[in-house]
């Protein structure tokens, strides 16, 4: 789902309809439509902050009671035994949540493995302990907490009017901070983990604390909203409270909706909330949830994305059929028909746009920029790396050969800090960049293609490309325009609006590269671009990987086409089980009677 | 301090009810580690079979033979279509955990539907039956149901690994196309564990009806324990998933003699927590 | 001739990797097809297995077309695959890799005589068949590999680069378990990135290069060619 779309209008609209409703309680219509308007904001705002993590960065959450019963519990103890106003109790109840929330996440967030489904079970797990807890402690202690003697705060004279209110506010304030969140470079880089946590965390994503600020806020306003709604529900129980209701529902209804539109739970909870009265009222409590359950199956078999995000594919993709026959109704009457091959019709050669290039400086006497010294890798007993020393000159394009598994993949998985190393060091400019995360890393100026693409699925071209200028941290400039240069600079522009889907193999190599430019690298890690392509494709591969080295981008690129090894690189380096081989001027590499064993096997004549 | 026979009460009627938990989780275990399917409604459908058995002994007077003649053949149906959904619609993990959840909701409903919900109690003459071993008491039914389970897991376990069947569903769990490179049919295998997990469910929903009171409120109670025990005994793992369940049933039994029933929770979900934060690998 | 390929046509996703593909493999010979990586040697060999599903084009066993044949109906037409990578089942222990081998039911009714072949064969095999095939060497692994697909009493066996990530000592041996096979009377279809090694072996060769078979023949003929070097090394 494309993020792009109708900006300061939605924010604006929202709080014009936030104002009109404000007005409601005092048009004297009974008490009623007081409390049924205020359990439709309450489920707002509840699936809203959930999704704000789930959602946007794909962590379900079990536990989001969890977070409603710790702010439940935080207003109504603060404001029966402590006597607080009860205004000032709802911070509090938001502060407690947010802390615990905090705490769960920095512990979990940490841990690589823990994805999915042990996510999920974490936070259930959670929810049943702090219950426990809850309920065998003076907290609750059993007997459920009273909040009758608690005065309602008068913000208007009707006391259901100023709950009313109460639940308004927080639904504003929740969607305009879901509202912020997706359109902002948080909610970006939340989608990308979505997508692709690895990946992102190399194009310069602060993955952790990214996850750390989106869970604080989701636990804190389902907090915010627990402490509304103890004034609310007037009787606390463990049981009511705590129950597998909430979380399931919240889930149901964000992904009824769209978990990831930041309209999607309000949607979701709207419908399924009118749907549940509506059954309620009818006296049919037991069938309305087992209907509530149909659509959930229904919503996750034949509409997984959502409500608001199939709709709005929808309409995009039949604004591109309409461009595409317009398209294609202007080719055929300007050119004959062509024969028509199996493969989508290759790239024509762009015009590249020379004005920027500057002449290589030469290789020979250029300062050294990466320094890879004695690296080492072991996974588990096995050695990948056995102490591997390579310098990389400024300016020059390396190329790095060997047979499959001698560690190549391995060495630039652990330049660009995706693996952590097993000994030696690792320096970029000079300083040592080993041991760092690896979205710092990618801000210090090294970027890498992926052998296998691997773009933002729900994210278009043109957004893939931003997303990493935007977290290059290298450019300057507004992120639109630079990532449209790099897409043009690459031949692509004209699918700047696709989706990585609609591209055909080439395209999304290509997009490969746009996203590694996007951030400016001082190093470029290239990772078997070429391996797919048909011959011209390789030409054009290989004159654009000269344009960029042109521009000042030192280049190692892992190669097995050796055509595009020997016509690319101003020095070889080979690697064989783990070790650097050899490394010089292509001409004696090739020569190198070691190397030709290693490619061509033992007693081969030179 | 509770006297020793207390501690040691405690501990038997933990190792049984943990035989229980055990039961219940094998079919999950089973479908998670080797079908790669999350089913919540494993947990819907084993209290249907409770009200099923309650409702054949109590309202029509028949033997509990009959509940499992009929619920052991349905379940094993329902197993493979919901499979047989599953595959039509390719539902990933964690879709499955969503689509069975709504299942789960459905049964629910249907149970309160008919059964309302109050509590139910299947009275049987065995109920309060039990042998005595020294000075502990050992409930039969409770003792029943931890040998049925052991039956299962023992039986699933050699099924696993001493059949071609059993261990072409270890292979296609690792590695489906090329087990299927080798002539094994991973479908219809897949099919017919399905329909084995959910007749599991049933079998463990007849013990249920025999030793617990039954509510539709129920069915969610015991669902954080059984995942707690299906994970700590490692996914795909039946003598696991029992062991893990007679441990966190030993645990609770010592945790309500020790310290107090109501923190019998705390334990499984503590137990949870900790090898999910130190031993994820397990996964 | 046992595997006749016709007019192959595989892809993936949207890319076609393999066009127009054509060749033989005669019974109890060892065919081999060189390229480079990326020119569609895995695609290829992965459709003749029955792991990919192909576009256009025939492929005959022994005369019967494969076309409508699921996937784990390779194996009962004596199809044997040792795949690139291995993909061994590693939680799994060493003879339960062979059992899986032998699934088949005409395999199966053989298991103890081809079990000790295989045992005669890899004695290292033997001693740990017992351990989980994870814990074993890259080379082991390998063997199991092997040992899997003879199980299966095949009649064709499928090399997907064998020599991938072994030490070269090892890389002898396992060419010449190769070429035993093929003189018991299994044929062999070779993938391999080691043009010397599966050169030295082969009865028929052909060359794999974007897709499509660039040339084939007799490998003494075709090692002579400027153009098979110039593939791997770039220079004359």
């Amino acid at each position: 789902m494309a993020i792009s779309g109708n900006r300061n209008g939605s924010l604006g609209g929202l709080l014009a309809v936030g104002a009109a409703l404000a007005f409601m309680p005092m048009m004297g219509f009974p008490a009623f439509y007081d409390s049924f308007f205020y359990v439709i904001f309450y489920w707002i705002s509840l699936a809203t902050s959930w999704s704000l993590l789930s959602g946007y960065a794909g962590y379900f959450s079990l536990g989001h009671a969890a977070f409603l019963g710790a702010g439940m519990y935080t207003s109504a103890t603060l404001a029966v035994k402590f006597n607080w106003p009860f205004l000032a109790t709802i911070p509090a109840a938001a502060a407690v949540a947010a802390l615990l929330g905090c705490g769960i996440g920095a512990l979990v967030f940490r841990l690589p493995r823990l994805r999915g489904e042990l996510f999920a079970l974490m936070t259930l797990a959670v929810t049943f302990v702090l219950a426990t807890v809850i309920l065998n402690t003076p907290i609750d202690g059993g007997s459920g907490v009273f909040l009758s003697a608690v005065p309602v705060p008068a913000i208007i004279k009707s006391q259901t009017g100023s709950i009313y209110l109460l639940g308004l506010a927080m639904c504003i304030i929740t969607l305009a901070i879901a509202w912020t969140v997706s359109h902002s470079k948080l909610g970006l880089g939340l989608y990308a983990i979505s997508d692709d946590e690895d990946v992102a965390e190399v194009k310069g994503v602060p993955t952790f604390r990214y996850k750390m600020i989106a869970f604080a806020l989701s636990s804190g306003i389902a907090g915010a909203v627990g402490g509304v709604h103890s004034i609310y529900v007037g009787f606390l129980t463990v049981g009511e409270t705590f129950g597998i209701a909430v979380p399931l529902s919240v889930i149901l209804m964000s992904v009824l909706g769209g978990a990831r539109h930041w309209l999607g739970p309000a949607v979701g909870a709207t419908l399924i909330t009118l749907a549940l009265f509506g059954f309620a009222s009818a006296g049919q409590t037991i069938i309305g949830r087992a209907v509530v359950a149909l659509l959930l199956i229904v919503s996750v078999l034949c509409l997984p994305e959502g409500i608001i995000p199939t709709f709005l594919r929808r309409r995009r993709l039949a604004a591109a059929r309409r461009l595409a026959s317009a398209e294609s109704a202007r080719v055929e009457q300007e050119a004959a028909p062509a024969p028509s091959s199996a493969s989508t019709p290759a790239a024509t050669p762009v015009a590249v746009d020379v004005s920027n290039l500057k002449p290589a400086p030469a290789a020979q006497d250029a300062r050294v920029v990466l320094e890879v010294e004695d690296v080492r890798k072991s996974f588990g007993g096995l050695q990948a790396l056995r102490g591997v020393t390579l310098d990389v000159r400024e300016g020059e394009i390396l190329g790095l050969i060997g047979p499959n598994g001698c560690g190549k993949t391995t060495l630039i998985n652990m330049i660009t800090g995706h693996l952590p190393l097993s000994g030696g060091t690792i320096k970029l400019g000079g300083e040592k960049i080993s041991g760092l995360p690896a979205h710092m890393i990618a801000r210090r100026g090294i970027a890498r293609t992926y052998q296998i693409p691997r773009p933002f699925v729900h994210l278009s071209t043109l957004e893939n490309v931003e997303m990493c200028v935007r977290f290059g941290g290298r450019g300057s400039g507004a992120a639109r325009e630079q990532a449209l240069h790099w897409l043009s600079f690459c031949g692509l522009e004209q699918r700047a609006q696709a989706m990585p889907v609609d591209l055909n193999l080439r395209e999304r190599k290509v997009l490969e590269l746009a996203r590694a430019l996007a951030a400016k690298p001082r190093v470029l890690l290239l990772d078997e671009v070429m391996s797919g392509l048909n011959p011209s494709e390789v030409d054009t591969a290989i004159r654009l990987v000269r344009q960029i080295r042109d521009q000042g981008t030192t280049i190692v690129f892992v190669e097995h086409l050796m055509r595009a090894v020997v016509q690319l690189s101003d020095r070889v380096a080979v690697m064989n089980e783990g070790t650097l081989l050899t490394a010089g001027l292509p001409e004696q590499v090739m020569r190198d009677s070691r190397v030709m064993d290693i490619y061509f096997g033992h007693g081969h004549a030179a | 301090m509770p006297s020793f026979t207390l501690l040691g009460q405690a501990l038997v009627s933990g190792l049984l009810a943990g035989g229980l938990y055990g039961l219940l989780g094998l079919g999950l275990s089973l479908s998670w580690g080797l079908l790669r399917l999350v089913n919540i409604a494993h947990f819907a459908l084993a209290f249907l079979g409770a009200y099923l058995t309650y409702e054949f002994g109590t309202e029509l007077h028949l033997n509990i033979a009959f509940a499992l003649l009929l619920i052991l053949p349905t379940f094993f149906v329902f197993g493979v279509m919901l499979h047989w959904l599953f595959k039509r619609f390719g539902v990933g993990e964690f879709g499955s955990l969503l689509v069975t959840f709504g299942v789960a909701v459905i049964i629910e409903s249907l149970i309160q539907w008919f059964w309302t919900a109050d509590f139910r109690r299947f009275e049987t003459p065995y109920a309060s039956s039990s042998f005595k071993v020294g000075p502990i008491y050992v409930p039969a039914l409770e003792l029943a149901a931890f040998l049925t389970a052991t039956v299962l897991a023992g039986g699933a376990w050699l099924w696993l690994n001493r059949t071609y069947v059993g261990k072409a569903l270890r292979a296609s769990a690792e590695d489906a196309q090329i087990a299927a490179a080798f002539g094994v049919n991973h479908r219809a295998q897949s099919y017919l564990l399905s329909g084995l997990c959910s007749a599991f469910a049933g079998v463990a929903g007849v013990f249920i009806a025999l030793i617990s009171t039954l509510a539709p409120s129920q069915i969610w109670t015991w669902l954080g324990v059984v995942f707690a025990v299906v994970i700590i005994g490692r996914l795909g793992n039946p003598l696991g998933a029992l062991a893990a369940g007679v441990l966190i049933g030993a645990c609770e039994g010592l945790a309500m003699a020790v310290i107090s029933p109501a923190w019998a929770p705390v334990v499984s979900f503590s137990i949870l927590i900790v090898i999910l934060l130190w031993q994820p690998r397990w996964l | 001739m046992l595997l006749e390929v016709r007019n192959l046509h595989v892809g993936y996703g949207d890319a076609t990797a393999v066009w127009d593909v054509s060749f033989d493999v005669a019974e109890g010979s060892i065919t081999t097809v060189i390229g480079p990586n990326g020119a569609g040697k895995s695609t290829m060999i992965n459709a003749i297995a029955g792991l990919l599903p192909y576009r256009l084009g025939t492929i005959r066993v022994d005369g019967a077309d494969m076309a409508g044949v699921p996937p784990h109906g390779y194996c009962e037409r004596g199809i044997a695959l040792i795949p690139e990578g291995r993909r061994l089942f590693t939680t799994m222990t060493v003879e339960e890799n062979l059992d899986i081998g032998c699934y088949r039911p005409y395999a199966r009714a053989r298991r103890a005589a081809t079990l000790q072949s295989v045992y005669e064969r890899f004695p290292v095999l033997k001693e740990r068949r017992a351990q989980p095939a994870g814990h074993l060497s890259g080379g082991q692994q390998q063997m199991v590999a092997i040992g899997r697909a003879l199980m299966a009493c095949p009649r064709l066996m499928l090399f997907d680069e064998p020599s991938l990530g072994l030490a070269p000592s090892i890389v002898d041996k396992m060419f010449e378990i190769i070429r035993d096979i093929r003189n018991e009377g299994v044929a062999v279809l070779l993938v391999e990135q080691n043009v010397q090694k599966s050169m030295e072996i082969a009865d028929a060769a052909c060359v794999l290069e974007h897709g499509r078979i660039v040339t084939a023949g007799r490998p003494a003929d075709l090692l002579v060619q400027p153009h098979i070097q110039q593939a791997y090394l770039g220079i004359n």
